[in-house]
């Protein structure tokens, strides 16, 4: 009888908490996106871009917040103690997320986070000033060949995804480059413009922000980029290198399955909006759709090549 | 041309936002651990629904407001409301303890309007030229201008300078807790996660200035800030005078305000230190500085208002945003599909305009929504009875440092830098010096390594450091700052005690 | 509090800092020996032994020339003691109890600390109800307005 009585309970907290998991995905009132970084690099200007059409699709407020420290360390090692109702969500970044825990204990596990979505990335250029001696890659390689170590680049932070293409690229070229590391791209940029360096390891993005004043020499994409057709590829130019910054957004790991699958699909409609597309390209962004369900492999495939890199060129063990 | 702009920014509409804005940066400013750029990053959603240049003169008035509302805070609690209004404590709290609160943030208001106006004026007319400042500041010109600012010490310590400088090593030492921002290491963690984030400037600043502040308060029954009997009913015409009479500190404070803002990675804190820097070294009195100085607050106030404007030049003409605020409007711009770069005068030169004549107009209306609110939070700190100000307080330390960060650690690592602080205080060990170390410290640290690395690349280390032009004239000034002090305590020897 | 204790305790307490001072140093020191990258010892490194050097002076001195600066001074040590103590408490209650809730802690005990006057049932009443009023104004400020996640 009581036992019967207990069964009758459970299935009744399951069948509560199961109808409550189902009605928990849907969003519910204004939505917290936290950066794990300041306010004005890439990860902040795709999450600003994605906010309006949040609202204008699902109705509620969006609000972009930051959480810098540790170079995003201290928001990843706190998202799983967040709410899972998905009320709350995290910008991620590859190989940031990555590498650091390869390192040293940071406070989080490249596994433990709840990625759900890769919707871009900021593929790999070099840059340099529009009145540059160097007029395409071939002038970089020759210069840095002839004058190994001279040829300084500057780049965001040391094992981030710019030092790991200059150390990458130095490999395949046979050249021998000194990578400048900076807080951050837009102080890489500044030393670039000012003369500081000769050369920037950045993304495309820096092309589109800075239009003329820059060149780009060459792009670490498969096809050239839209929005700079004339910019060769690595590939193009013999250089077997695609990749670059991926950026992704994270739930709690407490969040449900439906809640989940509810924000894969929420982004991806984002993603597919021509609207914001545009919007990406024009900024020098390259769309990536990676949602929940291909995540595990997409990963798997990053974490190898990322810990494979980073090995080789001595930043991890 | 440029002045249908002025026109355009004038609507009523406009102009209520940036009213609105001020007051509300104001307010925010004033709590310590609210910072501008977490006012704004709540804001941008509002730039979409909105005309973009209105919404920009909104996100341009919250900003200028709470630069200044920092100063409130900074005077009359001993705590900088934000990080730029650090160099306001030195002589807005003494100030403010002898009965001059309110001429203290009157004074802050007037200089915070015309150090406002300045760099306003710099970014209306001469934005493209002035952004090439940004550029010609290498590395090296970075590990120069800290060390400059360092040099501060010395003078800060009131002749012990082996205790200030312990203090300011100490506080390098705590900058480079946590992951390290440009090398690839983990730093003084021991292991332990919560140090990871490192200390946090907001943080640090909450707990070392206001908690002892706070501690002294609850041990004894005296009021917290001494108050006239015969209170005058208006100090401004007193404040403007002596605002007119240091027009030259007010004026150059300004300057080296929008020169400093234009550097990316300085800010209105370090804008703040070198113009004070700069006011006690060439001030008749400089002894006085750090005991009350009127032209202490008028060099930090015009200086950190200054960089508003001057953050703007590179955020605007090189797509670089200066300061965080800076990046959360250029975040929006770019929402809006503005293109910034030099291009954008031209292209996109309606909304620019805009928003700068908004900018204009709300330094303007600062000066009486800033005397307004001045003269109030000034009535109320001296009015509500100790036993309710100081829970009050402590509140509000609570949960401004929870909220930089969303992090309960961050407030229990405030309150220990607290109670670290007020006990080395009580032995000579200023909490000034730690601050400037906590905040020059990676400007030092970056500079002097990416520098190093390049000179060892070009074979060219001294000449990095020590050929350049602009770093020649930092350490020049640097020099003529630390000589001082020294030369002054050689003549007080005699009488003091080391 | 007479002279000879502020005397040997503004003397013991500028030693034990510069001692503290020195040790932070070399504990610097030591983790840097651990750190993989050249570019991030050479900084702590310099600062360290800067550390060292001027605590170390400030040793010296205070122990050749031995003098009664500095000390706690006149105070009450309760309510210093009760106001830290409960500004911590809130801290390690609040992920449990909830914002407010441990809040409350941190205002009464700070009022109590702050309370050098007599308390009156009207005190009470007025500094309680400006306290909740204060409390829950900022709550909402932060909470609703800022978009803070509060616990």
């Amino acid at each position: 009888m009581l036992k019967k009585h207990i069964k009758n309970t459970v299935a009744i907290i399951a069948a509560a908490t199961s109808f409550a998991s189902i009605a928990s995905a849907e969003i519910n009132g204004p939505v917290n996106y936290i950066i794990p970084f300041g306010p004005g690099g890439e990860s902040d200007i795709s999450a600003r871009l994605q906010q309006p059409f949040f609202k204008d699709k699902f109705g509620e407020d969006m609000v972009v917040s930051y959480q810098p420290g540790g170079g995003g360390a201290v928001g990843w090692a706190s998202l799983n103690g967040l709410n899972g109702d998905g009320q709350t969500i995290m910008g991620v970044n590859l190989p940031h997320i990555i590498i650091k825990p390869a390192q040293k204990n940071v406070g989080f596990k490249t596994d433990d986070l709840n990625t759900f979505y890769m919707f871009h990335y900021t593929p790999d250029a070099i840059v340099v000033t529009a009145d540059s001696p160097y007029q395409n890659l071939a002038d970089l390689v020759a210069d840095a060949k002839a004058n190994p170590g001279q040829v300084t680049m500057s780049g965001s932070g040391k094992a981030s995804a710019n030092h790991l293409a200059q150390i990458k690229f130095d490999k395949l070229a046979g050249t021998l480059t000194t990578y400048v590391p900076f807080k951050g791209t837009g102080a890489a940029v500044t030393a670039l413009l000012g003369k500081q360096t000769v050369a920037e390891w950045g993304y495309t993005t820096v092309g589109a922000k800075q239009g003329d004043a820059v060149r780009m020499l060459a792009v670490a994409m498969e096809n050239r980029h839209p929005l700079f057709p004339d910019v060769p590829t690595f590939k193009e130019l013999g250089y077997d290198m695609t990749g670059g910054a991926y950026r992704g957004i994270a739930l709690p790991n407490s969040a449900s399955a439906e809640t989940t699958k509810m924000w894969s699909d929420m982004i991806a409609e984002i993603n597919t909006d021509p609207a914001f597309q545009k919007k990406m390209l024009d900024g020098g962004f390259a769309m990536l759709d990676v949602d929940s369900a291909g995540m595990k492999d997409f990963m798997a495939a990053r974490v190898e090549e990322y810990l494979k890199d980073a090995r080789e060129a001595g930043l991890i063990k | 041309m440029e002045f249908s702009h002025f026109l355009s920014a004038m609507t009523p509409f406009n102009i209520a936002l940036a009213l609105f804005g001020v007051v509300a940066g104001t307010v925010i400013g004033s709590i310590p651990g609210l910072t501008a750029t977490m006012a704004l990053a709540v804001l941008v959603p509002i730039t979409f629904s909105m005309d973009p240049a209105s919404a920009l003169i909104l996100l341009g008035a919250i900003y200028t407001g709470a630069i200044y509302g920092g100063a409130y805070a900074a005077i009359l609690l001993n705590t900088p409301g934000t990080p730029s209004a650090i160099a306001t404590t030195f002589d807005g709290y003494p100030m403010a303890k002898r009965g001059d609160g309110d001429l203290a943030v009157a004074l802050a208001c007037f200089s915070s309007v015309f150090g406002g106006m300045v760099g306003a004026i710099a970014l209306l007319l001469l934005a493209p030229p002035l952004s090439k400042v940004a550029l010609a500041f290498g590395p090296v010109e970075y590990f120069w201008l800290s060390i400059f600012g360092l040099s501060l010490i010395a003078s800060l310590s009131n002749g012990n300078l082996m205790k200030g400088l312990a203090g300011g090593a100490f506080g390098m030492i705590l900058s480079t807790v946590g992951v390290a921002e440009i090398s690839a290491d983990i730093r003084l963690t021991f292991g332990s996660q919560v140090m990871i984030g490192g200390f946090g400037v907001v943080g640090a600043l909450i707990g070392l200035y206001c908690i002892p502040v706070l501690i002294d308060l609850v041990a004894t029954p005296e009021r917290h800030l001494k108050v006239e009997e015969n209170v005058k009913s208006v100090r401004i015409s007193e404040a403007f005078k002596i605002a007119m009479r240091s027009k030259f500190n007010l004026i150059r404070s300004s300057v080296v305000g929008t020169l400093v803002g234009i550097l990316p990675g300085a800010g209105g804190s370090v804008a703040g230190l070198v113009a004070y820097s700069e006011a006690k070294r060439t001030g008749k009195d400089h002894q006085k500085f750090g005991e009350g100085e009127p032209d202490g607050i008028i060099a930090t106030e015009s200086a950190n208002s200054a960089t508003v404007g001057g953050g703007f030049i590179p955020t605007l003409v090189l797509g670089i945003p200066g300061t965080p605020p800076d990046a959360i409007v250029l975040g929006a711009l770019l929402v809006q599909g503005v293109r910034t770069g030099p291009a954008m005068f031209s292209q996109s030169g309606s909304i620019v305009y805009t928003f700068i004549y908004g900018l204009i107009i709300a330094t303007i209306l600062m000066l009486p929504a800033g005397l307004l609110i001045g003269r109030y939070a000034y009535k109320s700190i001296v009015t509500i009875p100790k036993a309710v100000l100081v829970p009050t307080v402590g509140f509000m330390t609570i949960i401004g440092t929870f909220a930089i960060r969303n992090s309960v650690s961050d407030v229990i690592i405030m309150l220990c830098l607290g109670v670290f602080g007020w006990l080395i205080a009580r032995f000579g060990f200023a909490a000034s010096p730690i601050v400037l170390g906590l905040i020059l410290g990676p400007i030092a640290e970056q500079g002097f390594v990416q520098g190093w690395t390049i000179g060892a690349a070009t074979n060219n280390l001294i000449g990095m450091f020590f050929g350049r032009p602009i770093s020649q004239a930092i350490i020049a000034f640097t020099l003529m700052t630390l000589i001082l002090p020294i030369y002054l305590a050689y003549k007080k020897q005699p009488h003091k005690e080391v | 509090m007479g002279t000879s204790s502020s005397k040997s305790q503004g003397q013991f307490g500028s030693l034990f800092i510069s001692t503290l001072f020195i040790f932070i140093g070399l504990i610097t020191l030591y983790d840097t020996t651990s750190y993989s990258d050249r570019d991030s010892q050479v900084f702590p490194q310099t600062v360290a032994i800067i550390l060292i050097i001027t605590a170390g002076t400030s040793l010296i001195t205070r122990l050749l020339k031995p003098s009664n600066e500095g000390g706690f001074g006149e105070g009450i040590w309760w309510r210093r003691v009760l106001f830290i103590s409960a500004m911590f408490i809130t801290c390690f209650a609040m992920p449990i109890i909830g914002f407010l809730a441990s809040g409350v802690i941190a205002f009464t005990s700070g009022l109590i600390a702050a309370m050098h006057d007599k308390w009156s049932f009207r005190t009470v009443l007025i500094y309680g109800c400006s306290g909740a009023i204060i409390m829950v104004s900022f709550f909402i400020l932060f909470k609703f307005i800022l978009f803070v996640p509060l616990p």
